[in-house]
């Protein structure tokens, strides 16, 4: 504080001149100042700082609470997202024998991200603090969407709709508690994801010959990037969804742009070789069969 | 799309069996269709090499059957989800529009309030800026009926009102401090708004950070009360803002918003400092005794 001083003790002085000539002509002014604050200063002055320190205390047990809170919500969130990440994973696997063995693991390990991980969650958002923390639990949230909805294309070939992810999600909480229901903004901002993975899910699959997969992946993915621009303009709650609408714009056209040379090449390739070329063995039966 | 599509045929129709496939495609390419269009046209392209004219004109039928229940059924299911966006996005139009209300309340009221550096008569000034408390009410119990049709949701629109409602407790908090020299408590805040806690209560972090904002206020009226001739002004702000200072050190803060202002009260505090010891060094203050040991504590 010293030093404070010190360094404007030269420009302050200054100005300092200026209230010893104007105290003569306020101090009818400074007399009823005087009488109003001041006494009431000195009254409170002794019990005025009690209450401030105990609204304080209070307070910053609120702020510790939710910030310890928060903390975990975090934790939580990551944990899911580290697992989800591997259900995907294990999705991508997926090839054209062991289609049924590769999802029935990736379904175990979905339900275990459901019931070890999200369900910790649950604990934790009752009430306000579902919408209050969800930057807290976003990340990870949106990556068990992407995961269940992922799983669910590959399986079923439809999209999962939000009341199908929290239908799951239902048994997971007790009954003394509100359910943990995933937001909209979350899910569709999970969508927005999805559409990357099901990018690379295309081209492994078109590189394994599952053209008609391919072709299927790049109609879903089309279509909900088509629904997203009308959601888009009216998801006022993140910022962020317009560099995903741009993002997932790039994955349809790799997978579009995939889908066209394999057209292309397979259509000018394949007759001369006959359908036993080894490259392409689906694309070529599944040609001549139209 | 469908003019296109029918008119590929022909097009291929005219074109030699052998130079048929890729060169149309690339031509496709080149030209300037968009990729829309041009996508639209591969699955009659697609199909062409193999199959007759008639047929292909057949395959794209097909493939309209075979794509509609995915795309129809997506379609019904996006359907929702942008009602569910649109309500929201409604009623977010109410809360800015009840927000916004507020935003002109507080000018209105921190204009009045401006008042008091030009040394007029505090009560009459703090009379003029309390006359708007009774507006900020109805408009903040307006806010909890539209709150009440979504419950829980608090946090979800809690952006839209945040901002003013800092201003608004950094203003009653002021006045609060003008009149009884002591500082607005979170729960006084909230009855002077008449606010219930259990139904749409004043956020911790909001009023803390609207108390920040008091803080910034006192400078410049220390100054101006210290040009009018109030010498003992320093002193008493010094001691409030001492003491607040101390207070918000007992909050353990994250990395946010309130770190920033809280970080930025202590710029606050070394003003009032700076001003309390221009005046107590030329004796100035009256109460000499009791500002020399506030100024020994200050020093400290």
């Amino acid at each position: 504080m010293k030093l404070f001083n010190s360094s404007s003790f030269v420009k302050l002085s200054i100005m300092a001149s200026k209230p010893q000539q104007l105290r003569p002509l306020a101090g009818t002014s400074r007399a009823k100042r005087e009488r109003t604050i001041t006494s009431n200063s000195s009254v409170s002055e002794s019990a005025e700082s009690n209450p401030m320190k105990d609204a304080f205390a209070k307070y910053a047990n609120y702020l510790n609470d939710l910030n310890d809170k928060r903390e975990r919500v975090v934790k939580a969130s990551r944990d899911v997202t580290m697992n989800s990440k591997k259900v995907i994973f294990q999705v991508h696997r997926i090839g054209k024998q062991n289609k049924d063995e590769v999802l029935e693991k990736a379904e175990k390990d979905l339900a275990v991200v459901r019931d070890q991980y999200v369900s910790r969650l649950a604990k934790e958002l009752q009430g306000t603090d579902f919408w209050r923390l969800r930057q807290a639990y976003s990340p990870g949230v949106q990556e068990y969407i992407e995961a269940v909805t992922l799983f669910n294309f590959c399986k079923a070939g439809t999209l999962l709709d939000l009341d199908g992810v929290n239908a799951a999600l239902r048994p997971l909480s007790n009954p003394s508690m509100e359910p943990l229901q995933i937001n909209i903004i979350d899910y569709v901002l999970g969508l927005a994801d999805l559409t990357g993975e099901l990018m690379r899910l295309a081209i492994g699959r078109i590189s394994d010959g599952e053209v008609d997969f391919a072709k299927k992946i790049c109609t879903f993915v089309r279509e909900i990037y088509r629904e997203l621009t009308l959601l888009a303009p009216v998801m006022y709650d993140s910022s962020d969804m317009k560099t995903k609408m741009d993002t997932m714009l790039q994955s349809l056209m790799k997978i579009e742009k995939a889908c066209f040379s394999v057209h292309v090449r397979g259509s000018e390739y394949i007759p001369p070789l006959g359908s036993a070329d080894a490259r392409f063995p689906l694309l070529g039966e599944d040609d001549i069969e139209r | 799309m469908t003019i296109i599509s029918i008119l590929v045929p022909h097009i291929i129709r005219s074109i030699p069996l052998s130079t048929r496939r890729f060169p149309l495609l690339s031509h496709f390419a080149k030209s300037r269709l968009t990729k829309f269009q041009f996508l639209a046209i591969l699955p009659v392209c697609y199909h062409s090499p193999y199959t007759s004219f008639k047929s292909m004109a057949d395959g794209e039928g097909e493939m309209h059957m075979q794509h509609s229940p995915t795309v129809e059924k997506l379609e019904m299911q996006f359907e929702e989800l942008r009602s569910q966006l649109e309500d929201s996005g409604k009623l977010r139009e109410r809360i800015r529009a009840v927000a916004m209300e507020i935003e002109s309340t507080t000018w209105l009221m921190h204009s009045s309030l401006l008042l008091i550096h030009h040394s007029i008569s505090i009560s009459d000034v703090i009379e003029k800026a309390k006359q708007q408390i009774g507006g900020l009410r109805e408009l903040y119990n307006k806010l909890a009926e539209i709150i009440r049709e979504c419950p829980d949701q608090y946090y979800r629109y809690h952006g839209d009102w945040r901002t003013e409602t800092q201003t608004v407790v950094s203003l009653l908090s002021f006045i609060h401090w003008l009149e009884t020299g002591t500082l607005l408590l979170h729960t006084e805040a909230e009855a002077k708004l008449g606010l219930n806690p259990t139904e749409f209560g004043l956020d911790v972090e909001d009023y803390l950070i609207g108390i920040c904002f008091m803080s910034n206020e006192l400078p410049r009226y220390v100054v101006n009360q210290v040009t009018a001739g109030d010498y003992e002004c320093p002193r008493k702000v010094l001691k409030f803002l001492k003491d607040l200072h101390a207070a918000f050190r007992m909050l353990n803060l994250r990395n946010d918003f309130l770190r920033k202002k809280f970080d930025g009260m202590k710029y606050d505090l070394r003003r009032v400092e700076e001003v309390f010891y221009d005046v107590k060094i030329r004796g100035l203050a009256t109460n000499g005794e009791s500002a020399g040991k506030e100024g020994d504590q200050g020093q400290s």
